[in-house]
C-alpha cells in the first residue's frame, strides 16, 4: 500500500485514504506501571522488599541454626565462620535470630496495615457517603484516636493487652498498631468520597436506580485506590518502626520470639565490648524500612505524578 | 482574631480532660494494680483490700476520676507510688530535661533541613539535590533508637568516650531540687547525642517537604517579579520564597509533635535521661496510676498547646489568614 507521505491514488485516480493507525490509549494503570518501571528508586525498593519476603518465607531453610536454642558455653562469640554474626549473651546465633526476625517484622508490618485498611476503608466510605450523624459519630472516634501521640497510644494498648511471646504476642502487637492506624485510612477515604460524591455521574447512577452499596464499591472506591496503595506501602514502613520501638521498650513480642527491636535493646548494655550485637539488628530494621520507603515513594510518583 | 484565640484557649481544657479521662480508664483496664507492687513480698489479701480502700481504688471509676479532678483543682497532683514524692514535684523536676531535648531536636532538625531544602530546590536534579534527597530518605528510615546506638558507638565507645552515654547534667537554673549537678558544658555534652538522634528523623521529613514546597514557590510569578526587579538572590530566596514555603511545612511540623513525644520516650530510655519520657513509661509499666495521670496531663497539655501555637504561627506567617473573621 502507498506510504503515508505519498498521496494515495487508486486505480481510477480517486483518493484512497487509509484509516490512520489509532494509537491504543493506555489505561491509567498501565501508565502507572510504566512510570514505575522507569524509576530507579522504586525498583531498588521493590528488590529489597522482595528479597526480604524471600528471607522471611524461607527463614527456616536459610538460618544456619535455631534462633531460640541457647548454648551457654558459647556466649558472646565474635563473628566467625560458625557464627557469622556472633552470638548473644545466651549463646544464640545472631544471624539466625536476624533471619527469623525478618518474619516477625514483615508479618507484623504487613498484617497491621492490612487490618487497619480492612477496618478503616469501610468506615471512611460509610462516613463520607452517608454523612450526617454517622459521619460525625465515626469521625469523633477517629479524632479521639488521632488526638493521642502515636507511640503513647500504642504503648498503653500493649500494656493493656499484656505482651506475651509466640503467636498470641505477635497478634497483640498487630492489633495495637492496627488500631492506631485505622483513623489514617478512614480520613483518607472519607476525603476522597466527599470529593467525588457530588459529581454528576454519581447522581446519574442513583437516577438509574443503582443501589447505594454498588455505587460505593464500583464507582467511588476506585477513586481512592491510588492514595490507599501509597499509604499502605509507606504505612508498612512506619508499622515496622513502631513494632521495633515497642520491642525496644520491652512491650512488643517477648523472648524467645526473635525480634530486632528486642535484640537491639538487650544488647545495648554490652555495647562497649560487643558492639556488633546491637549493630546488626539495627541495620536490619534500617534496610527493611528503607526498602519499603523507597518503593512507596516510587509508587506515589508513579501513580500520581502531580504529587511530585 | 482575638475571639478565635480565646475560643481555642478555652477549648484546650475539654480536650486535655478528655485525653486524661481516656488514659484514666485505660490504665484501670490493665490487669494488675499498684497495690501488688506496693506491698511486694508482704502481700496478703487482707492488706491488699485495706490498701485499696486507703487509696480509694475500690470506688467506681467515675468517682475516682472526679476525686482526681477535685484534688487537681486544688493543686494536688497526687503522690507517686514508685517514688513516694508528690507527682507535681516530680513533673517539675523532669520537665526541663524533656523540654530541652525537644526544643534542641527541633533546632537540629531546622538547622539541617532548611539549608538542605534550599540547596535541593535551587539545584534541582543535580548531584547536590540527589544527595540531599538520599540523605533525607536515609534519615526517615532510621529509627531514633538505632541512630542513638550509632551515635553511642561513634562518640562514647569510639573516640575514647568523647561524649557520655547516659545520665544528665542540668542547665544552671533549671533544676528545681536541692541536689543536682549543673553546668553548661556538662549539659551540652549530655544533650547533644539525644538531640541529634531525635532531630535527624524530623530533619529528613522536613527537608523533603520544604524542598517540594520551595520548588512550587520558586516557579510562581511573584518570585519572577522579584528577580526582575533586581532583588538579590539571597533576598529572593530567604525573604520571599522561604517564608511562603514554610507555611504548609509548619502545619506538618505541628503534626510531627506526636512523633516527637514518642521519640523522646525512646531516646530518653536509651540514654537514661531523667525526663518525662522515662517518667511516663516507668509509671505505665508499674501501673502507678497517679504518676501516669500526671504524665498524661502534662503530655496532653503540651500536645494541644503546641498545635495551637502552630495554627497561630500559620497566621503570623501569612497575613491573609485571619481566623474567626
Amino acid at each position: 500500500m502507498s506510504s503515508v507521505h505519498e498521496i494515495p491514488v487508486g486505480a481510477v485516480g480517486e483518493l484512497v485514504l487509509e484509516r490512520p493507525a489509532v494509537a491504543r490509549s493506555e489505561s491509567p494503570f498501565a501508565q502507572g506501571v510504566r512510570r514505575l518501571r522507569r524509576s530507579t528508586t522504586a525498583l531498588v525498593g521493590l528488590a529489597v522488599v522482595l528479597l526480604l519476603l524471600v528471607v522471611a518465607i524461607f527463614a527456616d531453610v536459610l538460618a544456619p541454626q535455631s534462633p531460640i536454642t541457647s548454648d551457654q558455653t558459647k556466649t558472646f562469640q565474635r563473628p566467625s565462620w560458625a557464627y557469622p554474626l556472633g552470638t548473644d549473651q545466651l549463646g544464640r546465633d545472631m544471624l539466625s535470630r536476624i533471619i527469623h526476625g525478618t518474619r516477625i517484622s514483615l508479618a507484623v508490618g504487613v498484617s497491621s496495615v492490612l487490618l487497619a485498611l480492612l477496618a478503616g476503608v469501610p468506615l471512611g466510605l460509610i462516613a463520607g457517603y452517608y454523612g450526617g450523624r454517622i459521619d460525625t459519630g465515626v469521625m469523633r472516634v477517629m479524632d479521639l484516636i488521632l488526638a493521642f501521640p502515636i507511640y503513647l497510644l500504642a504503648i498503653i494498648l500493649m500494656v493493656i493487652f499484656t505482651p506475651t511471646a509466640g503467636l498470641l504476642g505477635t497478634i497483640k502487637v498487630v492489633g495495637a498498631i492496627a488500631i492506631v492506624r485505622i483513623p489514617i485510612y478512614a480520613r483518607l477515604v472519607r476525603g476522597s468520597v466527599l470529593s467525588v460524591k457530588e459529581k454528576e455521574y454519581i447522581e446519574a447512577c442513583r437516577a438509574v436506580g443503582v443501589r447505594d452499596p454498588w455505587i460505593i464499591v464500583r464507582h467511588i472506591l476506585p477513586n481512592c485506590l491510588a492514595p490507599i496503595i501509597v499509604t499502605t506501602t509507606l504505612g508498612i514502613a512506619t508499622s515496622i518502626i513502631v513494632e521495633a520501638t515497642l520491642s525496644f521498650l520491652g512491650l512488643g513480642t517477648q523472648p524467645p520470639t526473635p525480634s530486632w527491636g528486642w535484640d537491639l535493646k538487650a544488647n545495648v548494655s554490652f555495647i562497649h565490648d560487643y558492639f556488633w550485637l546491637s549493630l546488626f539488628p539495627g541495620l536490619a530494621i534500617f534496610v527493611t524500612v528503607l526498602g519499603f520507603n523507597l518503593f512507596g515513594d516510587g509508587l506515589r510518583d508513579a501513580l500520581d505524578p502531580r504529587l511530585k | 482574631m482575638r475571639i478565635y484565640i480565646l475560643r481555642r484557649l478555652l477549648g484546650i481544657i475539654p480536650t486535655v480532660l478528655m485525653i486524661t479521662l481516656v488514659v484514666f480508664v485505660m490504665m484501670r483496664s490493665i490487669p494488675g494494680d499498684p497495690v501488688v507492687a506496693l506491698l511486694g513480698d508482704a502481700y496478703t489479701e487482707e492488706d491488699a483490700i485495706k490498701t485499696r480502700e486507703a487509696y480509694g481504688l475500690n470506688k467506681p471509676i467515675a468517682i475516682q476520676y472526679l476525686i482526681w479532678l477535685g484534688r487537681l483543682a486544688q493543686g494536688d497532683w497526687g503522690t507517686s507510688i514508685l517514688s513516694g514524692r508528690p507527682v507535681l514535684q516530680d513533673v517539675l523536676f523532669r520537665l526541663p530535661v524533656t523540654l530541652e531535648l525537644i526544643v534542641l531536636s527541633m533546632v537540629v532538625a531546622l538547622v539541617i533541613a532548611i539549608p538542605a531544602a534550599i540547596i535541593g530546590a535551587k539545584r534541582q536534579n543535580t548531584w547536590a539535590d540527589y544527595s540531599a534527597t538520599s540523605v533525607a530518605m536515609i534519615g526517615v528510615s532510621i529509627p531514633e533508637f538505632f541512630l542513638g546506638v550509632l551515635l553511642l558507638l561513634t562518640f562514647s565507645v569510639g573516640l575514647k568516650g568523647a561524649l557520655p552515654s547516659s545520665g544528665w547534667v542540668y542547665l544552671p537554673g533549671t533544676c528545681t531540687s536541692v541536689v543536682c549537678a549543673a553546668g553548661l558544658v556538662g549539659n551540652l555534652q549530655h544533650v547533644l547525642m539525644p538531640a541529634i538522634a531525635l532531630g535527624v528523623g524530623r530533619a529528613a521529613i522536613l527537608t523533603r517537604l520544604l524542598r517540594s514546597n520551595l520548588l512550587e514557590v520558586i516557579r510562581t510569578e511573584y518570585v519572577t517579579t522579584a528577580r526582575a526587579k533586581g532583588l538579590g538572590e539571597r533576598s529572593v530566596v530567604l525573604k520571599h520564597s522561604l517564608k511562603n514555603a514554610l507555611i504548609p511545612t509548619i502545619t506538618v511540623m505541628g503534626l510531627q509533635v506526636g512523633f516527637l513525644i514518642g521519640g523522646a520516650i525512646v531516646v530518653e530510655t536509651l540514654f537514661a535521661m531523667p525526663g518525662l519520657g522515662t517518667y511516663g513509661i516507668d509509671a505505665i509499666i508499674a501501673r502507678d496510676y497517679q504518676q501516669v495521670q500526671g504524665f498524661a496531663l502534662v503530655t496532653a497539655f503540651a500536645f494541644v498547646v503546641i498545635n495551637l501555637l502552630v495554627d497561630l504561627t500559620y497566621s503570623l506567617l501569612d497575613p491573609r489568614i485571619r481566623y474567626g473573621s
